[in-house]
């Protein structure tokens, strides 16, 4: 088994998600394509108890590590990480949560540039995500396709004609494929058409989801669209779908941003990207809820060249430093809470250049 | 499109007919919110009837009540286990507890059979190979004719599935 390589995760790095490239990357940030599988003749991860949990992760960890993968991954065995570099792993989107709340044997295979991680022993046996900075559903699907068919000839998967790929929970039985797009919307969320978009998103089935997926509060006006229907819809239709969907949402937060910068309002949305520098450049002390707002309107500023000497990736830099994780592992420390919006706020000026 | 009958302020989504002997007796028209008010609406009006095709598959009373108490025979799970976590154990619950696995599907995906990727090419037709048509390919295009409302087709599609199911290629 290979050894953790936390050398190779330093912090600076945004991991592919917050590149900040690709097409439409000024509002899609990111996307990401997950499928569900899972082991013939082992139960679903939830159902197995330590010693079968032990075993399936061995068995797949094995074949994972023979020759020939397309993608060169290495594994993070999740069971001696402590709760800090999992909450950055969670961070850095590589791992779910509920894994980072997992005492079974479970991990993580990621390759180099943080644009492939397979999780082991999530909800089902192998949680495959793959990313592509900006829009690229196709990019992104053609990549997975390629590591699932190298997966599916090195372990027995679980499926059938009927129901296609067979996972722990029926809303992700069938294709597996969960395709979501992070989208950076601060125009809608300041227009208050947000709500209007969300619902036209769910009418057509596409969840809405934070930051975080499921349950996750949208913060810094970030949101990630994906497609909610696993079953009896190929592949190349669910990417479509969300194409489309997406497409429309670009289009509408493009439209809104002309507003906000048109006639009266051009001042309100000035003062408010302004003000929101201000609080970065002066705040002592900056809740992560705070400071991912005013990165959201300091982002938004930068895009629409309200803003001069500020860069896209000090902001992306900005935005993962913010976290907690990544802001107690870069401190070196473990902080409380209200030392953590102290420090938050003293290192958003060094990242953002504006110490005084 | 008419104002609903209770707000008086909203668009009608909803109608709601009186039958007496299969007779339209008396109706009314009311909002999505009204209607929840009143208990009689749905938060998340399905496309089409999960239920409907249910009956259809004449699933109801047959195979799924038919052994209620039947566990898993691949990890135990029981169909009470089932039925309050709402996931499946193993790959072979989705056998063992299809009956009540189809509807729930029906409901979250608006299908009950796989279209896409599969780890091996498609294999040759289970049944009735001829005619070409799988149990999983009459499933489907029972499942459209259903959503767009084609019921003499999706009778006729429910008979040629029973046959198929049976085994006797017509």
């Amino acid at each position: 088994m290979s050894k953790p390589r936390r050398d190779k995760q330093p912090e600076f790095r945004p991991g592919t998600w917050l590149l900040g490239t690709g097409p439409e990357s000024d509002i899609a940030i990111c996307t990401r394509v997950r499928l569900a599988r899972n082991l013939q003749d082992f139960p679903f991860s939830p159902r197995l108890d330590e010693a079968e949990a032990q075993e399936l992760y061995r068995f797949v960890t094995q074949r994972l590590q023979k020759p020939g993968l397309p993608e060169a991954l290495t594994v993070l065995d999740l069971q001696p990480v402590e709760e800090l570099e999992r909450t950055v792993l969670v961070e850095r989107h590589l791992i779910s949560r509920e894994l980072a709340g997992s005492k079974k044997p479970s991990g993580v295979a990621v390759d180099l540039e943080e644009s492939v991680a397979v999780m082991i022993n999530e909800e089902d046996h192998l949680r495959v995500q793959v990313f592509a900075p900006g829009l690229q559903p196709e990019a992104a699907w053609r990549r997975a396709e390629r590591l699932d068919d190298a997966l599916i000839a090195r372990l027995p998967m679980a499926w059938s004609e009927e129901f296609g790929f067979l996972t722990s929970c029926p809303t992700n039985t069938g294709t597996g494929l969960r395709l979501s797009v992070m989208l950076h919307l601060p125009g809608l969320v300041w227009s208050e058409e947000i709500d209007k978009a969300t619902t036209v998103a769910q009418k057509i089935h596409l969840a809405v989801r934070g930051l975080y997926g499921e349950g996750s509060r949208a913060l810094g006006d970030f949101y990630q669209v994906s497609n909610q229907v696993t079953l009896g819809r190929d592949e190349t239709t669910i990417q479509s779908e969300v194409l489309l969907a997406v497409g429309r949402i670009v289009q509408w937060e493009r439209e809104v941003r002309s507003a906000l910068l048109r006639g009266s309002a051009r001042v309100k949305t000035l003062d408010r990207v302004h003000r929101a520098l201000g609080t970065l450049e002066r705040a002592q002390i900056l809740t992560s809820e705070e400071a991912l707002g005013c990165l959201s309107a300091v982002r938004f500023g930068i895009e629409e060249n309200l803003l001069d000497g500020f860069a896209i990736p000090a902001v992306n830099r900005a935005l993962l430093l913010s976290q907690p994780g990544h802001l107690q592992r870069h401190s070196k420390e473990l902080l409380k809470p209200d030392e953590r919006d102290q420090r938050r706020a003293q290192l958003l000026r060094e990242v953002l250049g504006c110490q005084r | 499109m008419q104002f609903c009958t209770a707000c008086q302020k909203a668009m009608a989504t909803i109608v709601i007919m009186d039958l007496s002997d299969g007779a339209v007796t008396g109706s009314q028209h009311l909002c999505q919110a009204c209607a929840e008010q009143l208990g009689v609406g749905q938060p998340k009006p399905p496309k089409f009837s999960a239920e409907l095709l249910e009956d259809l598959l004449g699933q109801k009373g047959s195979r799924a009540r038919s052994r209620p108490s039947e566990a898993c025979s691949g990890c135990g799970m029981t169909p009470a286990d089932f039925r309050s976590k709402g996931r499946l154990g193993c790959p072979r619950c989705y056998e063992a507890f299809r009956g009540e696995l189809v509807p729930l599907l029906l409901r979250i995906h608006e299908a009950a059979a796989h279209r896409g990727r599969l780890p091996v090419p498609a294999p040759a037709a289970v049944v009735s190979e001829d005619d070409g048509r799988t149990l999983t390919d009459v499933r489907r295009r029972l499942e459209d004719a259903v959503r767009g409302e084609r019921y003499e087709e999706a009778a006729r599609l429910r008979d040629e599935l029973r046959r198929l199911e049976r085994g006797d290629a017509s």
